[in-house]
């Protein structure tokens, strides 16, 4: 009888083992259907957010163009070239077995003590920084250098950063670029790298207004899947100013990246999973027209080294032409970033301030087109009366008030001629017939008093349009004739700013009371349209012939020279000069404001110069006045060359 | 039993042993082995080469007299042009002098110009190469740039002793620092994924967003000279296609390569005189 046949199956002593075992096994196959199905999924999840890695690059920031695409700010290409260390794993290790031995050797020797050698941290970190010197070596080899590595941001870059590739050297030049594509062999871990910066071609101009960028930490992502892994980002840029700021959101770049399965010590295994290419922004027209703008800026370059601010309006659109600025800064310095030698400098020069909407000044005579406006519409003011004979000096509640624009006497003068020459006397007379309140409530008609609401952040809102009852809530004091006196000529509790007077002249260019200006450029943007500014044509003809004859032989006579005068082009215009400053110390703001043509308003242009030197005389006519023929030549030129090609289009 | 087992298994253990003796072997005995190995199979390819030579001699010399006299006038035609083009050449060269002693500059870097005949072309492989039959027994040195009468052919990437190894201009790891003609801008050449049979291109990357073209009106791309391997002005290909990268910061495109270099037979290599 064989083995086989003895075999009883139903042995019941080992009914219990096989009831046992029978359990044990079900228990088994519970827990492994608990593992592998039940927990699969928050296993797999684990495993994902273990071995997977994200990394982020910020799309290149959108251009900005001026209104007739001329690039104004662009990205330029930043070359560098860099070591991926997640691909030197292997040379880490054996670098690090030769260090420990060379120290070991270095023991034996009795070169150094044993308590002086490293810890195994130290020495991995001597490591890496001799590998990494090795391809830095290979580096200044080819382009002729004597790089050194920076053991602390190298450290810093292995514990945070190891997906991302190392920067060994930075902001290459072309050549050397070229150097390194050529030579570097293809499948290296030296790669050269691109990366992009802002660019500013035309450098300083217009600086304020578009503003700069900075770096930012936090870049934004948009359905890039992985958002719960951790994540590495390539720095970001944000607008810290003008239209960079006002614009971010529209400028800033699509974020792209890539998912990288990464082993237990962080190394990049394979290819990323996921890749997208970073995008770059949407593009901005601004209104700006860069002729004009460097035109504007040359010239307020040549007269001097003094502050001040000019604009330029499309007077139908309201579209922002020129909004200049000086002192100013050259952006390229902002690029990759601001030294802190050239912020040191700004911050000397106080060019930070955009004085064209944070520069508050009293407006001076060219409000006298104000106290014109509200004695006209008061009735208290005939564009043919003369309320005055100006004979240089007029007493005032105990005072003597002089005429600054008369090197002499006007005499009796009607409103024509007293806006062309600018008499303070006529105009002292004037407000006090007309009063305060009327005279305030007519700058606050045209909005002095508020921000022009530009497209811009941190203009400011402390512009001032006084009035008795602002005088006694303030200051306690009350109103006194005086106080009207200085009002009616822009002087006093006044406040504007250059952007606001040049919404104030183009307004009265339309004949209008409301210009809401915008730096973004829209080809079909039509002509604004607000409340007429409810003047009969007599009299709005009166104001006019004044400021026509303001250029023409009047406080701006100088742009009827043959050095500034346009010919073809009539001018409307009104000089101011006002006082700023303690009275010992006291500065002339130099104001010019007009429109052009007369006949078919399409600019209005504001510009204020700050006087540098207490009691200097310093009038708008000398200083203000050819800032303005400057843009206002080249804008005339442009016309007339444009309506030549439209001519010759047609012709055709 | 177990002697029949052991005999199934012996070839996986013979196996085991080769791999583990391979293991061991220090590095340096394996290069040797590796660099013999090319050594013991460059006669074969020289062979092969000069074989191909005597037949076409002899596919030469069934030609007819007249076929031959036709040739040889042709050839005339040909030899007259080149002796104008010589003349011309050696005027620049006077010329150059001239402005380079004038303007005290130094003298270009020179090369030794040195022809070679192709032994093999092997355009099979993911990396696309050419071996020539001259080595280091003319001096050619390991990524000396090698030209033909088209442009660009490539670099020299490893050297033997009577043969080299050329990494092809349509191989994937031949990048080259290139200039779009008529532009200064430095651009990146590098060989494309180029199937066999099927027209050779290249990849031009970091090429500046104004710079345009089309298959109609193509671009022609030379080398920049500011790599410092290839002299300027060789022509590497044409610019058929760009693209704006998402970026916008350059734009990339396919560069079409010259189809001559499919059956090139006669290579020069530019030896330089001053390496670094």
């Amino acid at each position: 009888m064989s083995v086989i046949e003895t075999y009883k199956p139903q042995r019941p002593r080992l009914l219990f083992f096989h009831f046992l075992i029978g359990g044990m096994v079900l228990v088994l196959a519970a827990g492994l259907a608990y593992r592998q199905l039940l927990r699969a999924g928050a296993y797999g999840e684990r495993e994902r957010l273990q071995n997977q890695r994200r990394v982020l690059v910020p799309g290149p920031r959108g251009n900005i163009y001026d209104r007739h695409g001329r690039l104004l700010v662009g990205n330029r290409s930043r070359f560098a070239v860099t070591l991926y260390l997640d691909e030197l794993r292997r040379e880490f290790r054996t670098e690090y077995i030769e260090t420990v031995r060379h120290y070991r050797e270095s023991e034996a020797e009795g070169d150094i003590a044993r308590s002086d050698r490293p810890s195994p941290g130290q020495l991995e970190q001597i490591a890496r920084a001799h590998v990494v010197q090795r391809y830095l070596d290979q580096i200044n080899r080819l382009l002729g250098r004597d790089e050194k590595v920076d053991l602390r941001e190298l450290n810093r870059h292995f514990q945070q950063q190891l997906l991302l590739p190392y920067i060994l050297l930075d902001d290459l030049k072309p050549e050397e670029f070229a150097r390194l594509i050529e030579r570097l062999p293809v499948e290296s871990p030296l790669q050269v790298y691109t990366s992009s910066i802002r660019f500013y071609p035309y450098g300083s101009a217009a600086a304020h207004t578009l503003g700069y960028i900075g770096t930012s930490e936090e870049i934004s992502v948009e359905d890039l899947p992985g958002e719960d892994l951790k994540t590495y980002s390539f720095k970001g840029t944000v607008g810290r100013d003008g239209l960079e700021l006002r614009f971010d959101s529209l400028l800033q770049g699509k974020t792209g990246g890539a998912i990288y399965r990464v082993d237990p010590a962080g190394f990049r295994v394979n290819e990323p999973k996921e890749k997208r290419a970073p995008v770059q922004g949407h593009n901005l027209y601004t209104s700006l027209d860069i002729d004009l703008q460097l035109a504007a800026e040359r010239q307020m370059q040549e007269i001097g080294d003094f502050k001040g601010a000019a604009v330029a309006l499309d007077v139908r659109t309201g579209e922002v032409l020129v909004l200049a600025s000086k002192p100013g800064y050259d952006l390229n310095a902002f690029s990759p970033r601001l030294s802190a030698a050239a912020a040191e400098d700004i911050n000397a020069r106080e060019a930070w301030t955009n004085r064209a909407i944070g520069g508050v000044y009293p407006p001076g005579s060219t409000f006298k087109l104000v106290t014109t406006l509200a004695g006209l519409r008061s009735g208290r003011l005939t564009s043919d009366a003369t309320p005055a004979d100006c004979d240089g000096t007029m007493r005032i509640g105990g005072r003597t008030f002089y005429c600054d624009n008369g090197r002499g006497h006007h005499g009796i003068i009607a409103l024509r001629e007293a806006i062309a020459q600018s008499c303070d006397i006529f105009f002292y007379t004037c407000g006090l017939q007309i009063g305060p309140d009327l005279i305030a409530a007519e700058a606050r008609r045209f909005h002095l008093d508020q921000p022009t609401g530009i497209d811009l952040p941190h203009e400011v809102r402390r512009m001032l349009i006084a009035d008795p009852e602002w005088k006694k809530r303030t200051t306690g004091d009350p109103w006194f004739a005086g106080d009207t006196a200085n009002m009616a000529i822009g002087q006093g509790f006044m406040g504007v700013t250059p952007l606001g007077m040049a919404c104030f002249v183009a307004s009265l260019a339309r004949g209008e009371t409301t210009t809401k200006p915008t730096l973004v450029h829209d080809p079909e943007r039509l002509p604004q349209h607000t409340e007429p500014i409810g003047l009969a044509p007599g009299q709005y003809a009166a104001i006019l012939d004044g400021m026509e004859g303001c250029t023409t032989r009047g406080t701006a006579k100088i742009l009827a020279t043959n050095f500034l005068r346009i010919p073809g082009l009539r001018v409307a215009g009104k000089t101011g000069t006002a006082q700023v400053g303690p009275q010992n110390a006291i500065i002339n703001i130099a104001w010019f404001v007009c429109f052009a043509p007369i006949d078919d308003p399409q600019i209005a242009v504001a510009v204020a110069i700050e006087g540098d030197t207490p009691g200097e005389s310093f009038g708008g006519g000398r200083y203000a006045a050819p800032v303005t023929q400057a843009v206002l030549k080249t804008w005339f030129e442009k016309s007339q060359h444009a309506g030549a090609s439209a001519a010759r289009l047609t012709a055709n | 039993m177990p002697s029949k087992r052991f005999d199934q298994a012996k070839p996986f253990v013979v196996l085991g042993i080769v791999v583990l003796t391979w293991i061991l072997i220090p590095v340096a005995v394996k290069s040797f082995l590796r660099a013999g190995f090319y050594e013991l199979q460059a006669p074969i390819q020289v062979t092969a080469s000069y074989a191909r030579d005597l037949q076409e001699y002899w596919a030469e010399r069934t030609h007819s007299n007249k076929e031959l006299m036709e040739a040889g006038r042709e050839l005339r035609h040909v030899y007259a042009g080149y002796e104008f083009q010589a003349q011309q050449v050696e005027a620049l060269r006077a010329e150059i002098a001239r402005l380079e002693q004038l303007l005290r500059l130094p003298s270009n870097p020179h090369y030794r110009f040195e022809p070679a005949r192709v032994a093999q072309r092997d355009f099979s492989g993911w990396w696309q190469k050419l071996v020539i039959r001259k080595g280091a027994n003319y001096g050619i040195p390991a990524g000396a740039p090698v030209v033909y009468s088209g442009g660009v052919v490539g670099r020299v990437r490893a050297v033997h002793a009577y043969t080299a190894d050329v990494d092809f201009v349509t191989s994937p790891s031949v990048r080259l620092a290139a200039t779009i003609e008529n532009d200064s801008r430095p651009v990146s050449y590098q060989g494309g994924d180029n199937p066999p049979l099927a027209p050779a291109r290249g990849i031009v990357e970091f090429v500046p967003p104004d710079i345009f073209t089309s298959a109609k009106d193509p671009k022609r791309l030379v080398t920049s000279g500011l790599g410092g391997m290839f002299p300027p002005g060789l022509t590497i290909g044409y610019i058929t296609r760009l693209e704006a990268s998402t970026d916008g910061l350059f734009k990339s495109g396919e560069v079409a390569l010259d189809p001559r270099l499919s059956e090139l037979t006669e290579v020069t290599v530019l030896v330089p005189l001053n390496p670094e």
